[in-house]
Protein backbone atom coordinates (compact mmCIF):
# COMPACT_ATOMS: atom_id res chain seq x y z
CA UNK A 1 0.00 0.00 0.00
CA UNK A 2 1.56 3.27 -1.06
CA UNK A 3 -0.78 5.78 0.54
CA UNK A 4 -3.86 5.84 2.69
CA UNK A 5 -6.21 8.30 4.34
CA UNK A 6 -5.77 7.52 8.04
CA UNK A 7 -8.02 10.15 9.62
CA UNK A 8 -9.50 13.64 9.28
CA UNK A 9 -7.51 16.65 10.39
CA UNK A 10 -10.25 17.38 12.93
CA UNK A 11 -9.66 13.98 14.57
CA UNK A 12 -6.40 15.18 16.09
CA UNK A 13 -6.13 18.54 17.81
CA UNK A 14 -2.77 20.37 17.91
CA UNK A 15 -0.67 18.85 20.70
CA UNK A 16 -2.41 15.48 20.49
CA UNK A 17 -1.66 12.11 18.92
CA UNK A 18 -3.68 9.14 17.75
CA UNK A 19 -3.17 5.53 16.76
CA UNK A 20 -4.17 4.72 13.18
CA UNK A 21 -3.59 1.95 10.67
CA UNK A 22 -1.59 2.13 7.47
CA UNK A 23 -2.22 -1.17 5.75
CA UNK A 24 -1.25 -3.74 8.37
CA UNK A 25 0.99 -1.37 10.26
CA UNK A 26 0.00 0.47 13.40
CA UNK A 27 0.92 4.09 12.91
CA UNK A 28 1.04 6.93 15.40
CA UNK A 29 -0.06 10.24 13.92
CA UNK A 30 1.06 13.28 15.91
CA UNK A 31 -0.05 16.85 15.47
CA UNK A 32 2.30 19.46 16.86
CA UNK A 33 0.98 22.79 18.25
CA UNK A 34 1.76 24.56 14.94
CA UNK A 35 -0.82 22.30 13.30
CA UNK A 36 1.58 20.09 11.35
CA UNK A 37 1.15 16.32 11.15
CA UNK A 38 3.80 13.63 11.59
CA UNK A 39 3.55 9.84 11.48
CA UNK A 40 5.67 7.17 13.15
CA UNK A 41 5.58 3.46 13.77
CA UNK A 42 3.44 3.05 16.89
CA UNK A 43 6.01 0.96 18.71
CA UNK A 44 8.87 2.06 20.91
CA UNK A 45 12.24 1.04 19.50
CA UNK A 46 13.42 0.14 23.02
CA UNK A 47 11.09 -2.66 24.14
CA UNK A 48 8.11 -2.40 21.82
CA UNK A 49 5.61 -0.44 23.93
CA UNK A 50 2.57 1.06 22.16
CA UNK A 51 3.52 4.73 21.93
CA UNK A 52 -0.05 6.00 21.63
CA UNK A 53 -0.53 4.99 25.29
CA UNK A 54 2.23 7.38 26.30
CA UNK A 55 2.03 11.13 26.13
CA UNK A 56 2.83 14.05 23.89
CA UNK A 57 4.53 16.75 25.91
CA UNK A 58 7.54 19.01 26.15
CA UNK A 59 10.95 18.22 27.56
CA UNK A 60 13.80 19.62 29.56
CA UNK A 61 16.57 20.68 27.18
CA UNK A 62 20.35 20.58 27.05
CA UNK A 63 20.34 24.30 27.79
CA UNK A 64 19.52 23.37 31.39
CA UNK A 65 22.26 23.95 33.95
CA UNK A 66 22.75 21.99 37.16
CA UNK A 67 19.99 23.10 39.50
CA UNK A 68 18.01 24.99 36.84
CA UNK A 69 15.66 23.46 34.29
CA UNK A 70 15.01 24.74 30.78
CA UNK A 71 11.76 23.18 29.54
CA UNK A 72 10.30 23.73 26.10
CA UNK A 73 9.17 22.04 22.86
CA UNK A 74 5.70 21.60 24.39
CA UNK A 75 3.68 19.25 22.19
CA UNK A 76 6.73 18.22 20.18
CA UNK A 77 7.95 15.25 22.21
CA UNK A 78 6.55 11.71 22.48
CA UNK A 79 7.13 9.94 25.80
CA UNK A 80 6.93 6.15 25.87
CA UNK A 81 4.24 4.75 28.19
CA UNK A 82 6.65 2.27 29.76
CA UNK A 83 10.15 3.59 30.39
CA UNK A 84 9.38 7.20 29.56
CA UNK A 85 11.96 7.51 26.78
CA UNK A 86 11.56 10.72 24.83
CA UNK A 87 11.46 11.13 21.05
CA UNK A 88 11.47 14.40 19.13
CA UNK A 89 8.54 14.62 16.73
CA UNK A 90 10.10 17.44 14.71
CA UNK A 91 13.53 15.84 14.55
CA UNK A 92 12.65 12.64 12.68
CA UNK A 93 11.53 10.80 15.82
CA UNK A 94 15.05 10.80 17.28
CA UNK A 95 15.54 9.79 20.90
CA UNK A 96 16.52 12.79 22.99
CA UNK A 97 19.02 10.81 25.05
CA UNK A 98 20.54 9.09 22.01
CA UNK A 99 19.79 10.90 18.73
CA UNK A 100 21.41 8.16 16.66
CA UNK A 101 18.28 6.08 17.38
CA UNK A 102 14.91 7.04 15.93
CA UNK A 103 11.41 5.71 15.56
CA UNK A 104 10.76 4.71 11.94
CA UNK A 105 8.62 7.40 10.34
CA UNK A 106 6.16 7.74 7.47
CA UNK A 107 5.48 10.64 5.17
CA UNK A 108 2.28 12.62 5.75
CA UNK A 109 0.35 15.16 3.72
CA UNK A 110 -3.04 16.80 4.13
CA UNK A 111 -5.55 17.04 1.30
CA UNK A 112 -9.13 18.28 1.70
CA UNK A 113 -9.10 17.75 5.47
CA UNK A 114 -7.81 14.20 5.00
CA UNK A 115 -4.59 13.13 6.68
CA UNK A 116 -2.76 10.88 4.22
CA UNK A 117 0.13 8.65 5.21
CA UNK A 118 2.41 7.43 2.45
CA UNK A 119 5.82 5.91 1.95
CA UNK B 1 -2.98 -17.68 21.46
CA UNK B 2 0.02 -16.81 23.64
CA UNK B 3 2.87 -15.11 21.86
CA UNK B 4 5.77 -16.60 23.76
CA UNK B 5 6.93 -20.03 22.72
CA UNK B 6 8.88 -21.20 25.76
CA UNK B 7 7.52 -21.50 29.31
CA UNK B 8 7.76 -18.38 31.42
CA UNK B 9 7.98 -18.27 35.19
CA UNK B 10 7.73 -14.56 35.93
CA UNK B 11 9.30 -13.90 39.32
CA UNK B 12 8.04 -10.36 39.92
CA UNK B 13 4.46 -9.30 39.29
CA UNK B 14 2.98 -6.49 41.35
CA UNK B 15 -0.65 -6.91 42.26
CA UNK B 16 -2.13 -3.91 44.02
CA UNK B 17 -4.74 -3.67 46.73
CA UNK B 18 -6.92 -0.64 47.25
CA UNK B 19 -7.49 0.00 50.92
CA UNK B 20 -11.25 -0.27 50.54
CA UNK B 21 -10.84 -3.81 49.24
CA UNK B 22 -8.82 -4.95 52.23
CA UNK B 23 -11.32 -3.73 54.83
CA UNK B 24 -13.33 -6.94 54.92
CA UNK B 25 -10.21 -8.84 55.91
CA UNK B 26 -9.38 -6.50 58.80
CA UNK B 27 -10.75 -6.63 62.33
CA UNK B 28 -11.61 -3.60 64.41
CA UNK B 29 -10.19 -1.24 65.41
CA UNK B 30 -7.91 -1.40 62.37
CA UNK B 31 -10.78 -1.15 59.92
CA UNK B 32 -11.91 1.98 61.76
CA UNK B 33 -8.48 3.57 61.43
CA UNK B 34 -8.58 3.21 57.65
CA UNK B 35 -12.26 4.02 57.14
CA UNK B 36 -12.69 6.88 59.59
CA UNK B 37 -9.19 8.07 60.35
CA UNK B 38 -7.79 7.82 56.80
CA UNK B 39 -4.72 5.77 57.55
CA UNK B 40 -2.29 5.64 54.67
CA UNK B 41 1.14 4.16 54.50
CA UNK B 42 3.99 6.44 55.51
CA UNK B 43 6.05 7.59 52.52
CA UNK B 44 9.50 9.08 52.51
CA UNK B 45 10.67 9.23 48.92
CA UNK B 46 10.99 12.89 47.92
CA UNK B 47 10.53 12.39 44.18
CA UNK B 48 7.58 11.98 41.91
CA UNK B 49 8.48 9.24 39.52
CA UNK B 50 9.62 10.93 36.34
CA UNK B 51 7.65 8.74 33.97
CA UNK B 52 4.36 9.02 32.14
CA UNK B 53 2.11 7.41 34.77
CA UNK B 54 3.93 7.51 38.08
CA UNK B 55 5.40 4.11 38.90
CA UNK B 56 3.15 2.29 36.44
CA UNK B 57 3.07 1.48 32.77
CA UNK B 58 0.68 4.05 31.32
CA UNK B 59 -1.15 1.36 29.38
CA UNK B 60 -1.67 -0.78 32.50
CA UNK B 61 -4.16 1.53 34.19
CA UNK B 62 -7.50 -0.25 34.44
CA UNK B 63 -9.94 1.26 31.89
CA UNK B 64 -12.43 2.13 34.66
CA UNK B 65 -9.80 4.31 36.33
CA UNK B 66 -8.51 1.95 39.01
CA UNK B 67 -4.73 1.80 39.40
CA UNK B 68 -2.53 -0.61 37.47
CA UNK B 69 -2.27 -4.09 38.97
CA UNK B 70 -5.57 -3.90 40.83
CA UNK B 71 -7.68 -6.09 38.55
CA UNK B 72 -7.03 -9.76 37.83
CA UNK B 73 -9.00 -9.88 34.58
CA UNK B 74 -7.08 -6.95 33.14
CA UNK B 75 -3.78 -8.50 34.23
CA UNK B 76 -4.77 -11.77 32.59
CA UNK B 77 -5.58 -10.03 29.34
CA UNK B 78 -2.57 -7.72 29.21
CA UNK B 79 0.09 -10.03 30.65
CA UNK B 80 -0.67 -13.63 31.55
CA UNK B 81 -2.76 -14.61 28.52
CA UNK B 82 -1.08 -12.30 26.04
CA UNK B 83 2.43 -13.52 26.73
CA UNK B 84 1.45 -17.00 27.84
CA UNK B 85 2.85 -17.19 31.35
CA UNK B 86 3.07 -20.62 32.90
CA UNK B 87 3.66 -19.19 36.38
CA UNK B 88 3.62 -15.71 37.85
CA UNK B 89 4.82 -14.89 41.35
CA UNK B 90 3.04 -12.02 43.07
CA UNK B 91 5.17 -9.59 45.03
CA UNK B 92 2.61 -6.85 45.84
CA UNK B 93 2.84 -3.10 45.36
CA UNK B 94 4.41 -2.78 48.83
CA UNK B 95 1.48 -0.61 49.86
CA UNK B 96 0.79 -1.62 52.52
CA UNK B 97 4.26 -2.89 53.38
CA UNK B 98 3.85 -3.99 56.99
CA UNK B 99 7.53 -4.64 57.65
CA UNK B 100 8.35 -1.10 56.51
CA UNK B 101 6.30 0.59 59.22
CA UNK B 102 8.37 2.50 61.74
CA UNK B 103 5.78 2.28 64.49
CA UNK B 104 2.37 0.93 65.40
CA UNK B 105 3.32 -2.72 65.05
CA UNK B 106 -0.20 -3.86 65.96
CA UNK B 107 -1.51 -2.20 62.79
CA UNK B 108 1.35 -3.70 60.78
CA UNK B 109 0.53 -7.20 62.04
CA UNK B 110 -3.16 -6.75 61.21
CA UNK B 111 -2.38 -5.42 57.72
CA UNK B 112 -0.08 -8.35 56.95
CA UNK B 113 -2.75 -10.90 57.82
CA UNK B 114 -5.45 -9.02 55.94
CA UNK B 115 -3.24 -8.68 52.89
CA UNK B 116 -2.44 -12.39 52.87
CA UNK B 117 -6.10 -13.35 53.08
CA UNK B 118 -7.02 -10.85 50.34
CA UNK B 119 -4.21 -12.11 48.12
CA UNK B 120 -5.21 -15.74 48.50
CA UNK B 121 -8.92 -15.20 47.92
CA UNK B 122 -8.70 -12.72 45.06
CA UNK B 123 -5.62 -13.84 43.17
CA UNK B 124 -4.10 -17.20 44.12
CA UNK B 125 -7.40 -19.05 44.19
CA UNK B 126 -8.68 -17.37 41.03
CA UNK B 127 -5.84 -18.09 38.61
CA UNK B 128 -3.90 -21.32 38.72
CA UNK B 129 -0.82 -19.64 37.25
CA UNK B 130 -0.38 -17.22 40.14
CA UNK B 131 1.71 -17.94 43.25
CA UNK B 132 2.07 -15.69 46.25
CA UNK B 133 4.31 -14.09 48.84
CA UNK B 134 3.59 -14.21 52.57
CA UNK B 135 3.47 -10.73 54.05
CA UNK B 136 4.60 -10.29 57.63
CA UNK B 137 5.30 -7.51 60.09
CA UNK B 138 8.83 -8.57 60.89
CA UNK B 139 9.32 -5.96 63.62
CA UNK B 140 6.95 -8.02 65.76
CA UNK B 141 8.93 -11.18 65.29
CA UNK B 142 6.69 -13.53 67.21
CA UNK B 143 3.58 -12.33 65.39
CA UNK B 144 5.47 -12.71 62.10
CA UNK B 145 6.26 -16.32 62.92
CA UNK B 146 2.62 -16.97 63.77
CA UNK B 147 1.59 -15.52 60.43
CA UNK B 148 4.12 -17.69 58.59
CA UNK B 149 2.75 -20.72 60.45
CA UNK B 150 -0.83 -19.68 59.58
CA UNK B 151 -0.35 -18.83 55.89
CA UNK B 152 2.86 -20.65 54.99
CA UNK B 153 1.19 -24.04 54.46
CA UNK B 154 -1.03 -22.61 51.71
CA UNK B 155 -0.02 -24.58 48.61
CA UNK B 156 0.41 -21.46 46.49
CA UNK B 157 2.55 -19.42 48.88
CA UNK B 158 6.17 -19.80 47.78
CA UNK B 159 8.11 -17.19 49.75
CA UNK B 160 8.11 -14.76 52.65
CA UNK B 161 8.45 -11.20 51.42
CA UNK B 162 10.75 -8.74 53.17
CA UNK B 163 11.09 -5.15 52.03
CA UNK B 164 14.48 -3.50 51.68
CA UNK B 165 14.30 -0.25 53.60
CA UNK B 166 16.44 0.51 56.63
CA UNK B 167 16.53 -2.86 58.41
CA UNK B 168 19.45 -5.22 57.84
CA UNK B 169 17.74 -8.59 57.74
CA UNK B 170 20.77 -10.72 58.62
CA UNK B 171 20.52 -9.60 62.26
CA UNK B 172 20.11 -12.66 64.50
CA UNK B 173 16.92 -11.12 65.91
CA UNK B 174 15.21 -12.12 62.65
CA UNK B 175 16.64 -15.64 62.40
CA UNK B 176 13.54 -17.27 63.92
CA UNK B 177 11.61 -15.83 60.94
CA UNK B 178 13.99 -17.63 58.60
CA UNK B 179 13.59 -20.79 60.64
CA UNK B 180 9.81 -20.57 60.25
CA UNK B 181 10.12 -19.97 56.50
CA UNK B 182 12.44 -22.93 56.06
CA UNK B 183 10.06 -25.13 58.05
CA UNK B 184 7.30 -24.43 55.52
CA UNK B 185 9.49 -24.79 52.41
CA UNK B 186 9.22 -21.06 51.80
CA UNK B 187 12.05 -19.03 50.34
CA UNK B 188 12.77 -15.41 51.30
CA UNK B 189 11.98 -12.82 48.64
CA UNK B 190 13.47 -9.38 49.14
CA UNK B 191 12.25 -6.38 47.20
CA UNK B 192 13.28 -2.81 47.81
CA UNK B 193 10.66 -0.45 49.09
CA UNK B 194 12.26 2.90 49.89
CA UNK B 195 15.88 2.21 50.75
CA UNK B 196 17.74 5.44 51.50
CA UNK B 197 20.86 4.66 49.49
CA UNK B 198 23.07 7.67 50.32
CA UNK B 199 24.47 6.95 53.75
CA UNK B 200 21.00 6.72 55.22
CA UNK B 201 19.67 9.64 53.18
CA UNK B 202 18.08 10.25 49.82
CA UNK B 203 20.09 11.53 46.86
CA UNK B 204 19.10 14.74 45.15
CA UNK B 205 17.72 13.05 42.02
CA UNK B 206 15.57 10.05 41.33
CA UNK B 207 18.05 8.88 38.70
CA UNK B 208 20.73 8.67 41.41
CA UNK B 209 18.43 6.70 43.70
CA UNK B 210 17.29 4.34 40.97
CA UNK B 211 20.84 3.76 39.74
CA UNK B 212 21.99 2.83 43.24
CA UNK B 213 19.22 0.46 44.28
CA UNK B 214 21.58 -2.47 43.59
CA UNK B 215 23.74 -1.19 46.46
CA UNK B 216 20.81 -1.70 48.84
CA UNK B 217 20.47 -5.26 47.56
CA UNK B 218 24.20 -5.87 47.96
CA UNK B 219 23.99 -4.72 51.57
CA UNK B 220 21.24 -7.21 52.34
CA UNK B 221 23.06 -10.14 50.73
CA UNK B 222 26.20 -9.21 52.66
CA UNK B 223 24.21 -8.95 55.89
CA UNK B 224 22.52 -12.31 55.39
CA UNK B 225 25.83 -13.89 54.35
CA UNK B 226 28.10 -12.84 57.20
CA UNK B 227 25.45 -13.18 59.87
CA UNK B 228 25.42 -16.83 58.89
CA UNK B 229 21.81 -17.14 57.74
CA UNK B 230 22.62 -19.45 54.85
CA UNK B 231 24.70 -21.88 56.88
CA UNK B 232 22.23 -21.85 59.75
CA UNK B 233 19.32 -22.57 57.37
CA UNK B 234 20.79 -24.64 54.54
CA UNK B 235 17.44 -25.22 52.87
CA UNK B 236 16.59 -21.54 52.78
CA UNK B 237 17.03 -19.56 49.58
CA UNK B 238 17.03 -15.83 49.00
CA UNK B 239 15.49 -14.27 45.88
CA UNK B 240 16.68 -10.70 45.32
CA UNK B 241 13.91 -9.02 43.39
CA UNK B 242 14.39 -6.06 41.06
CA UNK B 243 17.86 -5.07 42.13
CA UNK B 244 19.74 -5.98 38.98
CA UNK B 245 22.32 -8.68 38.41
CA UNK B 246 25.42 -7.21 36.84
CA UNK B 247 26.98 -6.66 40.28
CA UNK B 248 26.94 -10.38 41.11
CA UNK B 249 30.53 -11.21 40.04
CA UNK B 250 31.88 -8.19 41.92
CA UNK B 251 30.08 -9.15 45.11
CA UNK B 252 31.21 -12.79 44.87
CA UNK B 253 34.84 -11.81 44.31
CA UNK B 254 34.78 -9.16 47.01
CA UNK B 255 33.19 -11.40 49.65
CA UNK B 256 35.54 -14.30 48.84
CA UNK B 257 38.58 -12.05 49.10
CA UNK B 258 37.36 -10.59 52.38
CA UNK B 259 36.58 -14.07 53.69
CA UNK B 260 40.12 -15.24 53.04
CA UNK B 261 41.43 -12.39 55.21
CA UNK B 262 38.71 -12.16 57.84
CA UNK B 263 37.24 -15.64 58.17
CA UNK B 264 38.11 -15.62 61.87
CA UNK B 265 35.47 -12.98 62.50
CA UNK B 266 32.68 -15.08 60.98
CA UNK B 267 33.80 -18.66 61.65
CA UNK B 268 30.24 -19.91 61.25
CA UNK B 269 30.63 -19.64 57.48
CA UNK B 270 31.52 -23.13 56.31
CA UNK B 271 31.62 -22.37 52.60
CA UNK B 272 33.08 -19.63 50.46
CA UNK B 273 30.59 -16.77 50.09
CA UNK B 274 30.55 -17.21 46.31
CA UNK B 275 29.66 -20.87 46.78
CA UNK B 276 26.85 -19.94 49.17
CA UNK B 277 25.55 -17.44 46.64
CA UNK B 278 25.58 -20.02 43.87
CA UNK B 279 23.68 -22.46 46.03
CA UNK B 280 21.23 -20.24 47.91
CA UNK B 281 20.83 -16.80 46.32
CA UNK B 282 18.96 -16.00 43.11
CA UNK B 283 18.28 -12.75 41.24
CA UNK B 284 15.41 -11.56 39.12
CA UNK B 285 16.48 -10.09 35.80
CA UNK B 286 14.44 -6.88 35.61
CA UNK B 287 15.46 -4.09 35.26
CA UNK B 288 17.94 -5.61 32.83
CA UNK B 289 20.72 -3.36 31.67
CA UNK B 290 21.03 -3.35 27.90
CA UNK B 291 23.76 -5.90 27.33
CA UNK B 292 24.89 -7.46 24.09
CA UNK B 293 24.86 -11.24 23.94
CA UNK B 294 28.64 -11.21 24.25
CA UNK B 295 28.49 -9.03 27.36
CA UNK B 296 25.72 -11.15 28.86
CA UNK B 297 27.57 -14.42 28.26
CA UNK B 298 30.75 -12.93 29.68
CA UNK B 299 28.84 -11.96 32.83
CA UNK B 300 27.51 -15.51 33.25
CA UNK B 301 31.04 -16.82 32.84
CA UNK B 302 32.20 -14.47 35.59
CA UNK B 303 29.41 -15.72 37.86
CA UNK B 304 30.52 -19.28 37.19
CA UNK B 305 26.95 -20.50 36.82
CA UNK B 306 23.95 -19.90 34.60
CA UNK B 307 21.51 -20.91 37.34
CA UNK B 308 21.29 -17.71 39.37
CA UNK B 309 19.18 -15.53 37.08
CA UNK B 310 15.39 -15.78 36.96
CA UNK B 311 13.36 -13.80 34.47
CA UNK B 312 10.93 -11.16 35.69
CA UNK B 313 8.78 -8.51 34.05
CA UNK B 314 7.95 -6.26 37.03
CA UNK B 315 4.49 -5.83 35.52
CA UNK B 316 2.76 -3.36 35.72
CA UNK B 317 5.52 -0.95 36.64
CA UNK B 318 7.00 1.70 34.39
CA UNK B 319 10.32 -0.09 33.96
CA UNK B 320 8.63 -3.33 32.86
CA UNK B 321 10.85 -5.75 30.96
CA UNK B 322 9.39 -7.39 27.88
CA UNK B 323 10.28 -11.09 27.53
CA UNK B 324 10.91 -10.49 23.83
CA UNK B 325 13.22 -7.52 24.12
CA UNK B 326 14.84 -7.13 27.52
CA UNK B 327 17.55 -9.78 27.25
CA UNK B 328 19.78 -10.59 24.29
CA UNK B 329 18.71 -13.47 22.08
CA UNK B 330 20.06 -16.46 23.97
CA UNK B 331 20.44 -20.09 22.97
CA UNK B 332 17.33 -22.16 23.66
CA UNK B 333 18.68 -24.19 26.57
CA UNK B 334 19.94 -21.12 28.40
CA UNK B 335 16.73 -19.26 27.64
CA UNK B 336 14.70 -22.06 29.19
CA UNK B 337 16.79 -21.89 32.33
CA UNK B 338 16.56 -18.14 32.77
CA UNK B 339 12.93 -17.79 31.73
CA UNK B 340 11.60 -20.69 33.80
CA UNK B 341 13.73 -23.56 35.03
CA UNK B 342 16.02 -21.65 37.39
CA UNK B 343 13.03 -20.28 39.29
CA UNK B 344 11.32 -23.65 39.26
CA UNK B 345 14.43 -25.26 40.72
CA UNK B 346 14.66 -22.54 43.36
CA UNK B 347 11.11 -22.52 44.74
CA UNK B 348 10.31 -25.95 46.24
CA UNK B 349 6.58 -25.30 46.05
CA UNK B 350 6.35 -24.50 42.36
CA UNK B 351 4.97 -27.37 40.27
CA UNK B 352 7.06 -29.21 37.72
CA UNK B 353 7.13 -28.10 34.13
CA UNK B 354 3.93 -28.70 32.22
CA UNK B 355 4.22 -31.40 29.60
CA UNK B 356 3.11 -30.97 26.00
Amino acid sequence: MKEQVVCKTSDIQPGEMKETSFGRQEVLVCRTPDGNFYAFMNQCIHQGAPLDKGMICGATTDKSKPGSYDYCHEGEVIRCPWHGREFSIKNEGRMLANPSKKIPSFKVRVENENVIVYK
Amino acid sequence: MPKYQIPIVDTDIHERVQYKDILEYLDEPYKHYITNCHWIQEKHMPYTQPSVAGVDRADAKIPDGRPAGSDLKFMQKQLLDDIGHEVGILTSALDPSPSSMHGWHEMAVALASAYNDWQIENWLEKDERLYGSVHIAAQDRDAAIKEIDRIGPHPKMVQVLLPIDDIMWGDPFYHPIFEAAEKHNLMIGMHHNEPPVYYGKWPRYFIEWHTLIPTAHMKQITSMMFNGVFDKFPNLGLMMIEGGFTFIPHLMWKMDQQYRDLRHEVPWLKRKPSQIMKEQVRFTTQPAEELTKKEFMSLLEQMGTDEMLCFSTDYPHWDYDSPYRALPNLDTELKQKIFAENARAFYPKLPNKKEG
